[in-house]
């Protein structure tokens, strides 16, 4: 007789899942907030339900990452099944020695698994480049495409390599339980191999299939890691949705989403196991084998005969149609623009309003930061018609010839912009962009929390807000302050003052003055309060201000950085003449005063910005605070103490680079 | 006068309503071989347990050496089990094994019946695991992982296992289940002197009649939860007490008959000497005549006639089937008859064992349904070894 | 016959060499060439830069894995010894998480561990952060929690503690009884027979749940950037960093991944072979 566990071990196991489902709580529960807050309970509301179905970005995300994991899943399954088969067939030494390799992707660490395969798609693609350029020189008869990019089937592929091994560690135990005569009897009896693999060794094994072909979906659904480095930047998975929001701030109808996948597959447990009791007291049993695996199995259910049927053609038909539905949107030759911005950087009916006056679809990305747009680009992953890089970023984009010029012609509204923001020094000929934004970095400070008025970028530096200051987390922008502070330009190539500067960020480093590195991670912390002092760029400041009224702004006596950002297209963009559509919607009078409105950066549309606070009265019956929209466009005296990033030359930016890497470590 | 060792007084064992030992009282004598034997679900390994500690009866006491030991846990009992699947440890090797329970200490019962642990010197730890393995015939086998030993070997490690403690009892759940025919034989042999040797109670659970008869001093027959009858093995063979015992220890023919006198029996209406006595006048009983006590004679000879419906070559016999009336014996003989043929038979007065009606009786002793599958074929521990052999030798 | 069924396997095959090989391949090329394509062994070599990247993820990891262990090896005793039911609605609960997108969940560990966090907000109400001033004589607001190296060894343990619980759950609950009882039989109390019989037959799962938190945990990018606030660079965003990150440097990326392979590999090796005598055994 087993000893049933004490109390003790129950309270164990009671705090162990507490600890587990505490967060997953916090989460339902603030799908139903009213506020946007993750934090602060602003009472009941369904409404984050209701603009699920308005979300575009999730409602995508979510059918990608549908679609991806139930076509993995059949192909894997399928593929996965007859190699077991043909695994179990072969002599022990073929057999261990595959088994090792396909227990590779299951055992390497995701991120390994990731890099490997992008490396492998990028090297890949510049191979089919030429191949295919080769190919399409030579004869005229079929036409390959030269230019393949991550997304769709890269993903697909890289799903599917990682759910083979579940399958063929589920399936092959159960080919070794099977009894070895049965094929030689159903032989016996006049069955062909072919037959006897049909109608003897498949029912047989067919646990193991479908217990391999849940695990495998579940595997697919979960992951992140992979899907990240393989799917490149027009397709997304719901995980890298979600990824791109945890930086800034996670919009509560994702949660509303896992509310519902939560809910759901409880159901499905609780069903699942009901059934598995009802099984048990009729005395069936499993087998059991791999620990891992049997663990997941045993949480999945055993499914048997009827059941099991029925969840097979399921499978299948739920596969069947995915698939058609795919190759239809394959198929669906609709125009397409691929976009590529930052965060929250959009008012997203624009996107809307836009697609339904042109029928142009709009494919709208994110990316973190200038750096990573640029890796993105450099690494083939990335199939982006426009981008809106910072200045600097576009001078050297421009410096590594990876923007086309552009059309001025199709593009009216250009002439709306304000000349101070045309012929800037990273594009002095205008020949590549047309501004999206310009603004200013500044301080941002909680007036509960300090109690002076900050004026200089000293405080960042001071002893006495140690651990309250949140450093600014790019190298360019916090080796920028602190070469401002020390009244060296911030553009300087001169390596002493870049090592001056680098030891003053380091010295207070070391002593703790910071409370972190961040980049969109600065909203959640200021507007909780959770940390006095940080820098960052003024429109962001007007967001975080709505959520913490506490909060103020400054742009320091010792003057700070002015940026532009400004829309680009890419030379090897695939849709050009829709991105000139999308440009010169963009740069009109309305859309700039509509995302000046929502994103709180300035406009240079002269139009707009002189309009704005007549226009915003209008909108909100409420006049604008003049301070607001100081900050939201500095005015000239202010700007004409911040200074502009011009791209470093490439050993200095090596020398950021290193710098930045030792700080951090 | 023998000691009783181990007494259990009026046990039951019950979960909800099921009913798994019924108010059985049992008394074990010091060096004694005893064996529980019956079907599968007849309570003898409940029992055992019961004895070994894992279990602890629902009601009633039991006694070692006249103190009451049910809540005394098994690691504090003065007895050792070799379990049925022998429960050797895989992470350790052979002499590790034996050496477990010395490693634990020696169970010291102080004053006001208080057990505690006494360490055991590593010297003699590593005497007594060697002499032991040199009882079991395993010298040399000390570093052997315990995977590497054949099922034999593996059941002397689980007897070293448990003798090297000195227990005052050694428990043994059918410990010889999972070995062949010939091996079990041997194995049979090899407790019996081992028993002898070591001078200790062996209480030995086995649902195979012929083990049980071969190696015991006692043998206690158990079904239902109850014990049907305790006795030496000959009693048991000889007088069994009811139609269960009978069928279940050796062949029986088992007639529903009438007492009609002291030493007078009926059956198929006529009326046959035996030895029994006591029973009232005209009492309805089961006989019980055990096929080697059945001479073939000619027809006219025979105190009863039948026709030869099946014979089968058994070597030292043959099992010929019989149809007397309708009601079809198995007879033992060495004589052969054809197929067909008509015989009498004739059996001594002490070929008879009458027996009082029980609820077993009618239920066992005809051969009409006999067929050359003995119950071998139907001993689940010899299908499971058979089917783990298979899977064995795939990994 | 046989020979002919084992065609099944080829397209697999095919598959494996392409998909899983080649690239593995690739990513060694890259890890030994420079941008022009010369072979060189810097990019290994200017690892020692990264030295405490590296260990400090180990640290980290190592750290996670011992606390998942020590919470997750109780928690799969306690349920391998509760009824059927229990178990299987316990290891629903396990699995279930596993559906919530993890940096969903990380996420909301931010909301608990920040300064105004939650936990916070808690301890000022149940007083102790007034307690813990009275004490040391300090003046705190709050318990600086999230931004720390031990909020992303919360992140590790939380996210991947269900894998150190189920291989050893599934090891212990196909436990032989009669070996405890065996044990029991031959004199050890409860406490002896989980040194000597339970914990080392257990061994296996132990191994693989360690396998399973410390390979994820010393790669994690994600969490440690939720949850450490961009100080606690581990080898993951360093990796991550050179390939979608601002150090764009893929051959660095590569050689750094290559390494953490290497590593993968050395323990999948160790594991094997001292778990397999075992496991064997366990299989008897």
């Amino acid at each position: 007789m087993k000893k049933r566990p004490g109390i003790g071990g129950r309270i164990g196991i009671g705090i162990a899942f507490l600890f587990l489902y505490m967060p997953i709580f916090l989460l339902i529960i603030f799908s139903f907030n009213q506020g946007e807050s993750s934090a602060v309970w602003q009472g009941f509301s369904f409404h984050w339900y209701a603009e699920l179905f308005h979300n575009r970005l999730v409602i995508e995300s979510v059918a990608t990452t549908l679609l991806v994991s139930l076509v993995a899943t059949a192909i894997s399954t399928v593929v996965g099944t007859f190699a077991s088969v043909g695994l179990y067939s072969m002599g022990r030494r073929w057999r261990e020695g595959l088994m090792t390799v396909n227990n590779i992707p299951m055992m390497n660490a995701d991120i390994v698994t990731g890099v490997s395969m992008c490396l492998f798609f990028v090297a890949f693609f510049s191979g089919w480049g030429s191949f295919a350029g080769w190919v399409n020189s030579v004869q005229h008869v079929i036409v390959l495409p030269d230019r393949l990019k991550l997304g769709m089937a890269t993903l697909l592929i890289a799903h599917i390599a990682f759910d083979i091994p579940y399958v063929i560690l589920n399936v092959s135990p159960r080919l070794r339980q099977m009894d070895k005569n049965l094929v030689d009897a159903a032989q016996d009896l006049g069955c062909t191999w072919m037959q006897a693999f049909f109608k003897v060794i498949l029912p047989e094994i067919m646990p193991g299939i479908v217990s391999g072909a849940l695990i495998a979906f579940t595997m697919s659904i979960d992951d992140f890691v992979i899907s990240y480095f393989t799917a490149g930047s027009s397709t997304q998975t719901l995980s890298m949705t979600i990824y791109g929001m945890t930086k800034k701030r996670v919009t509560p109808v994702v949660n509303a989403v896992s509310t519902i996948i939560f809910v759901v597959v409880l159901v499905v447990l609780i069903v699942n196991n009901v059934r598995e009791a009802r099984l048990e007291a009729r005395g069936e049993r499993q087998h059991r084998d791999h620990p891992k695996l049997d663990a997941i199995r045993e949480y999945l259910g055993s499914p048997k005969s009827r059941w099991m049927k029925r969840g097979v053609a399921l499978v299948c038909v739920v596969a069947f149609v995915t698939v058609v539905s795919m190759l239809t949107a394959f198929t669906n030759s609709q125009p397409v623009v691929n976009v590529c911005s930052w965060g929250e950087y959009i008012d997203e009916d624009l996107i809307t309003e836009f697609e339904e006056a042109t029928g142009i679809r709009v494919n709208y990305q994110t990316a973190e930061s200038n750096e990573t747009l640029y890796s993105l680009l450099k690494s083939g992953g990335a199939d982006y018609d426009v981008v809106v890089p910072s200045d600097y970023m576009i001078s050297q984009l421009i410096e590594e010839d990876m923007l086309a010029e552009i059309d001025y012609n199709a593009i009216p509204n250009f002439s709306l912009i304000d000349d101070r923001f045309k012929n800037l020094p990273y594009d002095p000929e205008n020949k590549y962009t047309v501004p999206y934004t310009w603004g200013t970095v500044g301080i941002i400070y909680n007036t509960t929390m300090v109690d002076e008025e900050i004026t200089s970028w000293s405080s960042l530096y001071d002893p006495k807000y140690a651990g309250q200051v949140l450093l600014i987390g790019n190298s360019r922008d916090a080796f920028g302050i602190a070469l401002n502070y020390l009244g060296y330009s911030m553009n300087t190539t001169n390596e002493d003052e870049i090592r001056e500067a680098y030891n003053l960020v380091k010295e207070a480093y070391d002593r703790g003055q910071f409370q972190g590195k961040v980049m969109d991670e600065v909203f959640q912390a200021m507007e909780g309060g959770n940390a006095a002092i940080a820098t960052y760029y003024a429109g962001d400041f007007l967001s975080m201000q709505e959520n913490n009224e506490d909060l103020a702004f400054v742009i320091p006596e010792e003057g700070s950085n002015w940026f532009v950002d400004a829309m680009c297209v890419l030379k090897d963009a695939p849709h050009k003449e829709n991105a000139w559509k999308w440009i010169d919607f963009i740069a009109s009078t309305d859309s700039n005063l509509r995302n000046m409105d929502y994103i709180w950066y300035a406009s240079p549309n002269t139009e707009a910005l002189e309009k704005y606070p007549e226009w915003y009265e209008e909108q909100y019956e409420e006049p604008l605070d003049e301070e607001t929209y100081n900050i939201i466009a500095a005015p000239p005296e202010t700007l004409e103490r911040c200074e502009m990033y011009v791209v470093l030359p490439k050993h200095i930016r090596e020398l950021y680079n290193e710098l930045w890497i030792d700080l951090g470590i | 006068m023998p000691k009783e060792l181990i007494q259990l007084r009026d046990c039951v064992m019950q979960y909800g309503d099921d009913v798994i030992l019924d108010h059985i009282n049992l008394y074990i004598n010091d060096k004694e071989f005893l064996t529980l034997l019956g079907p599968s679900g007849c309570g003898k390994t409940t029992t055992l347990r019961i004895i070994g500690g894992f279990l602890s009866p629902t009601s009633g006491d039991v006694l070692f050496d006249g103190t009451r030991i049910n809540d005394v846990p098994p690691y504090k009992r003065m007895v050792n089990t070799v379990f049925q699947r022998y429960a050797l440890f895989p992470h350790l090797n052979v002499f590790e094994n034996v050496a477990f329970g010395l490693r634990m200490g020696e169970t010291v019962i102080g004053e006001g019946n208080a057990r505690y642990k006494k360490k055991i010197p590593e010297s003699e730890i590593q005497k007594r695991v060697l002499e032991m393995l040199e009882v079991v015939n395993l010298k040399g086998f000390e570093k052997r992982s315990i995977t590497a030993l054949s099922g034999g070997q593996q059941q002397r490690v689980a007897i070293a296992r448990a003798l090297v403690n000195r227990p005052k009892v050694l428990l043994l759940d059918e410990p010889l289940g999972a070995l062949d025919m010939r091996l079990r034989k041997d194995m049979q042999i090899e407790l019996k002197r081992i028993q002898q040797e070591m001078e200790i109670t062996f209480i030995y659970v086995t649902h195979d009649q012929e083990e049980a008869l071969a190696m015991s001093d006692t043998v206690v027959v158990m079904d239902g939860g109850k014990i049907q009858q305790i006795g030496t093995p000959e009693d048991i063979y000889n007088e069994p007490k009811n139609a269960f015992v009978a069928d279940f220890i050796g062949e029986s023919n088992i007639i529903d008959g009438i007492m009609r006198a002291d030493g007078v029996v009926e059956i198929f209406n006529r009326k046959f000497q035996c030895l029994d006595k006591g029973f009232g006048k005209d009492e309805p009983v089961d006989v019980v005549i055990r096929p080697e006590d059945i001479d073939i004679v000619a027809e006219d000879q025979g105190q009863l006639k039948g026709t030869v419906t099946s014979v089968t070559f058994k070597g030292v016999h043959y099992d010929t089937i019989v149809d007397f009336y309708g009601f079809k014996w198995l007879i033992q003989t060495t004589d052969f008859c054809p197929e067909g043929s008509r015989i009498g038979i004739k059996i001594d007065p002490d070929g008879f064992h009458v027996m009082k009606k029980s609820k077993y009786s009618g239920m066992f002793g005809d051969y009409s349904s006999y067929s050359e599958e003995y119950d071998e074929i139907n001993d689940p521990t010899l299908l499971d070894q058979a089917e783990e052999e298979g899977t064995d030798d795939e990994e | 016959m046989k020979n002919k069924r084992a065609l099944f396997a080829v397209p697999y095959v095919v598959w494996m060499a392409i998909i899983v090989v080649i690239p593995i391949l690739i990513m060694a090329v890259y890890s030994i060439t420079t941008e022009e394509g010369q072979l060189t062994t810097e990019n290994f070599t200017g690892m020692g830069l990264y030295l405490s990247v590296f260990t400090r993820s180990f640290w980290l990891a190592i750290i996670a894995t011992v606390i998942s262990l020590l919470i997750g090896y109780p928690v799969a005793y306690w349920m391998s010894k509760e009824g059927p039911g229990f178990q299987r609605v316990a290891m629903a609960l396990i699995m279930l998480p596993m559906w919530i997108n993890f940096l969903l969940r990380t996420y909301a560990w931010m909301s608990i561990l920040e300064n105004n966090g939650l936990l916070n907000q808690l301890f000022q109400v149940l007083g102790i952060i007034k307690l813990y001033n009275a004490v040391t004589g300090q003046n705190i607001e709050y318990f600086q929690m999230i931004r720390t190296p031990g909020a992303v060894v919360l992140g590790m343990v939380y996210n991947y503690i269900s894998f150190m619980i189920l291989p050893i759950y599934s090891v212990l609950s196909k436990l032989d009884h009669s070996l405890v009882e065996a044990a029991q039989d031959l004199g050890a109390d409860s406490f002896e027979v989980f040194r000597r019989v339970i914990l080392p037959l257990s061994l296996p799962g132990v191994l693989s749940g360690v396998t399973m938190v410390f390979v994820p945990a010393v790669s994690t990018f994600a969490i440690s950037r939720l949850l450490g606030g961009g100080t606690e660079m581990m080898l993951g965003d360093l990796i991550e960093n050179q390939f979608l990150g601002g150090a764009y440097n893929p051959h660095l990326g590569a050689a750094i991944s290559m390494v953490m392979m290497v590593i993968v590999l050395v323990c999948m090796v160790v594991m094997n072979h001292f778990g397999e005598g075992e496991e064997q055994a366990v299989m008897l």
